[in-house]
């Protein structure tokens, strides 16, 4: 009986050390990702690969809760790191509790033991990117090319590259010179990889893009930023036309189907008595 | 610790839907039971007919329209990315929802003006129809402007706004999906759930006693009692 008891124990405390691992590996997907690898080199932020080594646990933990905090507080190695990032300071994390801090710390030593981390992140050559990898970033963007994991198309929201037509979508910021922005292509594809804004973020989570997919984007957003400007207004006033021309289109023809309408009663009886 | 947005968002997107929903469903029932009669929005045609038909015609075929595109982007997602997966089909459907929406906003606009504007129609209008005038305005303003300023709303509602109206009816609501838009589309959608709220209040009821049946009921055959010639009425040779 209470072998029984010890085993049912047992396994409640493993489901529940799981259940903490995986939130802990979704968390730092959709926060950490587009800024950090755990072995796969620096992005924005540093490689954190064996950073349990090189810091205690309770000043990592800390410093996940608060960065702004310690690195005002005036800590040396903080401020440091701030050097590194060319000024870029780390944000404090929306979601981030001390609870949270302590498993992505428990998380990142336990993924820098792998031989290969899940988030050690795509390398990419630098070698330039091909005019067919272009296009297939191009046609996925623009939702020619389905994305395999069933996510919106790039264009339901952004604009990128030159405008024809009625452009692309407007209700998040323009991706012509996102590239120039993210610095180089593994911070893009990391960030493709984990989107951190919290729309981008809830949107992804349940279909990421897939790895072959980041390549191609990787290279269609390279290559607006090389030739394209940032959208222009021309595509909203044609759209703003066209809505307009086609209300009076739609007044006139409503106008035309109900033209024998009653109107009154008492105006064309005077009328047709006056003639 | 949660910001005070954070708190907003959740008092916006949470609680609000949620107590929305009671006061619309128990409203609406009660009022049934008890002023069945007052289910109706109570036509001012006859009052007034001369703007009557620029009003309320562009209004009701622009709205139910664009109502009907809501209720298939939330219903059938998926169908609606795949016909947006080309981008002339997406040009399509927004161009078609924008007029519907442009039809809609001039509708209302002459609606209003007529309420306002004609002494007999003034008469007959309550505070609560001034008060849902008002909030129809600032919705169909609203969902006009995100329609020309914050495209493609057809691709990003099936993509982030359904699954958020979804995760509100399996009583789970993802705030994270709505969180991160601009104001003008959260504007438009707190808009809603208080457009929602007054639903029972106000003359909007006559939406639930439409004659739908009209679509699916036997035939009837109507006959003239009235002997055309002679001008008088008579039995029908039918």
């Amino acid at each position: 009986m209470l072998g029984r008891g010890l085993r049912a124990a047992c396994y409640t405390l493993l489901l529940v050390g799981a259940a903490r691992a995986d939130e802990a590996a979704d968390f730092f997907r959709q926060s950490c990702f587009s800024c950090h690898t755990i072995g796969g080199g620096r992005l924005t932020g540093p490689d954190l690969k064996d950073v349990t080594t090189r810091r205690e646990k309770a000043w990592l933990t800390a410093f996940i809760l608060n960065p702004k905090g310690v690195i005002d507080g005036g800590d040396a190695y903080a401020n440091e790191l701030v050097q590194q990032a060319r000024g870029v300071v780390m944000p404090t994390v929306a979601g981030i509790n001390a609870a949270r801090s302590a498993a992505l710390v428990d998380l990142i030593e336990a993924e820098s033991k792998l031989p290969e981390s899940q988030f050690k992140g795509l390398s990419i050559s630098s070698a330039p990117f091909t005019a067919d990898e272009i296009a297939q970033g191009a046609a996925l963007f623009k939702g020619a090319r389905a994305l395999k994991n069933g996510a919106p198309a790039c264009v339901s929201c952004h604009s990128a590259g030159p405008q024809r037509g009625l452009g692309g979508g407007r209700l998040a910021p323009d991706l012509t010179k996102v590239f120039e922005r993210m610095q180089s292509r593994a911070a893009l594809a990391g960030w493709l990889q984990g989107p951190a804004t919290p729309v981008m973020g809830s949107l992804l989570k349940p279909r990421p893009l897939d790895r072959a997919e980041i390549l191609p984007l990787v290279a269609f957003f390279e290559s607006t930023a090389q030739v394209a400007a940032p959208a222009d207004t021309v595509p909203l006033l044609r759209f703003l036309v066209l809505g307009l021309l086609g209300t009076v289109g739609a007044l006139l023809l409503l106008d035309s189907i109900w033209r024998r309408r009653f109107r009154a009663v008492r105006r064309p009886l005077l009328a047709a008595a006056r003639r | 610790m949660p910001s005070s947005a954070q708190y907003l968002d959740t008092l916006l997107f949470a609680a609000l839907p949620y107590t929305v929903l009671v006061i619309f469903f128990l409203k609406t029932i009660e009022r049934y039971r008890e002023q069945a009669f007052s289910y109706s929005s109570l036509s001012s045609q006859l009052l007034e007919n001369q703007h009557h038909f620029w009003a309320v015609v562009p209004f009701h075929f622009g709205i139910l329209l664009v109502l009907t595109g809501h209720v298939i982007g939330f219903l059938l997602p998926r169908p609606v990315l795949w016909w947006n997966s080309s981008l002339p089909r997406l040009y399509l459907l927004e161009t078609v929802a924008l007029v519907c929406g442009l039809l809609t906003l001039v509708g209302l606009v002459a609606v209003v003006l007529r309420r306002a504007g004609n002494s007999r129609v003034r008469v007959v209008t309550s505070r609560a129809d001034w008060v849902l005038y008002a909030l129809l305005l600032v919705q169909v303003f609203t969902g006009v402007s995100v329609a020309l300023f914050k495209p493609w709303g057809s691709s990003w509602f099936a993509a982030a706004m359904a699954p958020y109206l979804w995760s509100i009816v399996k009583l789970n609501p993802a705030i994270g999906l709505v969180s991160g838009l601009p104001w003008l589309v959260k504007l438009h959608l707190v808009n809603m759930w208080l457009v929602l709220g007054v639903f029972p209040f106000t003359r909007l009821v006559h939406i639930l006693v439409i004659p739908n049946q009209y679509l699916w009921r036997k035939p009837q055959v109507v006959r003239w009692y009235r002997d055309r010639r002679a001008g008088r009425c008579g039995a029908s040779k039918g």
